[in-house]
């Protein structure tokens, strides 16, 4: 079990980032983690995953191999994509390749080239190649501790089929008792079997009641609207995740607010193509 | 254990693949070469004092390899290869790894080019000498390099000119025991420079450590 003791961060010119974290991290529990822009949030994912020291406080029991997935990473422009994942899985101690990488690619219906550059990808693309980096950790094994994935805004860029498809695995993450801690504003990881979910705020932890589960909790929408998706985005009422396919608009939001949004979408001279529940 | 020494080594694979897609790192061995050139494509003189020149060139060509190598990733990136790797220490001991075979690389240039020219004898105390005077510099170089870059030295405009003033002021200190020892040992026919090798390697891994250490408290 990962276990944060009353963790801190200060930053020079920004004053304390993190005011004394407490949260345990056990296998087969998946943690979400959410909060308002500059909370800390991926501070303190960081600090969990060890690429960053906290000030004060300790993080104990951290498992010898993590995944990490920050959030949007400049990556290495020249390397190709086959080369990034097997020299992270390399890092990482798998001995048997990047097998496990290139198995989650295919399963997020990654559509680039494999073979060339990361620079050439298109972002929701590098966000697949990024996950798969960090979930491919689990091909480390063997008797050592479950290896910990630590993912910061992993749904962002992801098309549907992608974002279900993460879900999926994430799900079996969890399922095959290995730790996960996630942070996401999309509901996602809320929804995962056993999650627990805690709001970041003044820097420290407050743990949020169970989100309603379940698929009747959630609706997806796809409209076809005039005009750009962004203009059309703000002016809707706030839904948890939206992709753009085709010129349709898909949205995921909250059932308890379904009406609402498709009330305001038709106000706006949308057209609804489909509603259903969230898959 | 999933092997530390396995995963620096995957660690120094990453760094290697890195680099060569980056064609930065090309320039300071060329640059070196260069002058290796013009010192020996002439009439060089007998050695070891030809090599008093180039020990002194390989000491900022080392430094800009070494500033090259530590800066290759963006610090979000580094972020993700720090995780993968399994921590800083493992990172830090692949980059002046990195940095120091480079060192060698240019110190076999430096060495075998006016063997290779061939105007005069070169007996094998003479070689060691040259090899052992340029490992010092470039050793030093290296620290040099490893302490004006990240995680040290943020911005990456303020690395080169730190290190190209670190390196200017340095350089012409006759007594400063790396760099001057080396040079004066080959200019006025002294022994083999072991002394000062030493001291240059010691001075990588001790910028190495405290690179890890300033990292650690980030």
């Amino acid at each position: 079990m990962v276990r944060l003791a009353g963790v801190r961060k200060r930053y020079r010119g920004r004053g304390e980032v993190l005011a004394g974290i407490d949260l345990q991290i056990v296998p087969g529990v998946p943690v979400g983690l959410v909060g308002g822009n500059g909370a800390g949030k991926s501070t303190l994912l960081r600090i969990a995953a060890g690429c960053a020291s906290p000030s004060a406080g300790r993080v104990d029991g951290r498992p010898a191999v993590v995944g990490y997935l920050p959030q949007s990473m400049p990556p290495p422009a020249r390397m190709t994509v086959l080369a990034y994942l097997r020299h992270h899985a390399a890092m990482h101690g798998t001995g048997a390749g990047p097998a496990a990488a290139t198995a989650v690619l295919d399963d997020l219906d990654f559509t680039g080239d494999r073979a060339g550059p990361l620079a050439a990808l298109s972002t929701g693309n590098l966000q697949k190649v990024g996950l798969a980096q960090a979930l491919g950790c689990a091909g480390a094994g063997g008797s050592q501790d479950p290896p910990l994935l630590v993912l910061d805004e992993p749904w962002t860029a992801l098309d549907a089929g992608a974002a279900v498809a993460l879900e999926r695995r994430l799900a079996g993450w969890v399922a095959a008792g290995r730790p996960l801690l996630v942070a996401d504003h999309t509901g996602r990881a809320g929804q995962l079997p056993g999650a627990r979910t805690h709001r970041l705020a003044d820097g420290v932890l407050v743990e949020q009641p169970a989100a309603p589960r379940g698929p009747e909790a959630w609706a997806t929408v796809v409209l076809r609207c005039p005009g750009p998706a962004a203009r059309t985005l703000a002016a809707l009422p706030p839904v948890a995740c939206s992709w753009d396919e085709d010129g349709l608009l898909g949205l995921r939001v909250a059932a308890a607010h379904g009406d609402a949004l498709l009330a305001a979408a038709l106000a706006m001279g949308c057209s609804v193509v489909s509603v259903g529940k969230a898959g | 254990m999933s092997g530390p020494l396995r995963r620096t080594g995957a660690a120094v694979g990453y760094l290697l693949a890195l680099l060569v897609g980056e064609q930065r790192v090309l320039l300071p061995p060329v640059a070196f070469l260069a002058v290796l050139g013009v010192l020996f494509g002439g009439d060089p003189g007998p050695p070891p004092t030809p090599w008093a020149a180039s020990a002194l060139a390989i000491y900022p060509a080392a430094a800009w390899v070494a500033l090259v190598v530590a800066n290759v990733e963006d610090p979000v990136q580094r972020a993700v290869t720090v995780t993968a790797a399994g921590g800083r220490g493992i990172v830090a001991t692949a980059t002046v790894l990195v940095a120091l075979a480079a060192d060698l690389l240019m110190v076999a240039m430096a060495v075998l080019l006016p063997l290779v020219v061939g105007r005069y004898a070169y007996p094998p105390a003479t070689v060691a000498m040259g090899a052992v005077a340029h490992l010092a510099c470039a050793s030093a170089g290296t620290a040099v390099g490893l302490l004006c870059a990240r995680p040290l030295v943020r911005r990456v405009g303020w690395s080169f000119c730190l290190a190209a003033t670190v390196v200017v002021v340095t350089a012409v200190q006759p007594w400063l025991p790396p760099v001057g020892a080396a040079v004066r040992a080959l200019s006025s026919g002294g022994a083999i420079p072991v002394g000062p090798a030493l001291v240059g390697l010691a001075a990588a891994g001790a910028a190495a450590l405290l690179s890890w250490w300033v990292d650690t408290r980030r």
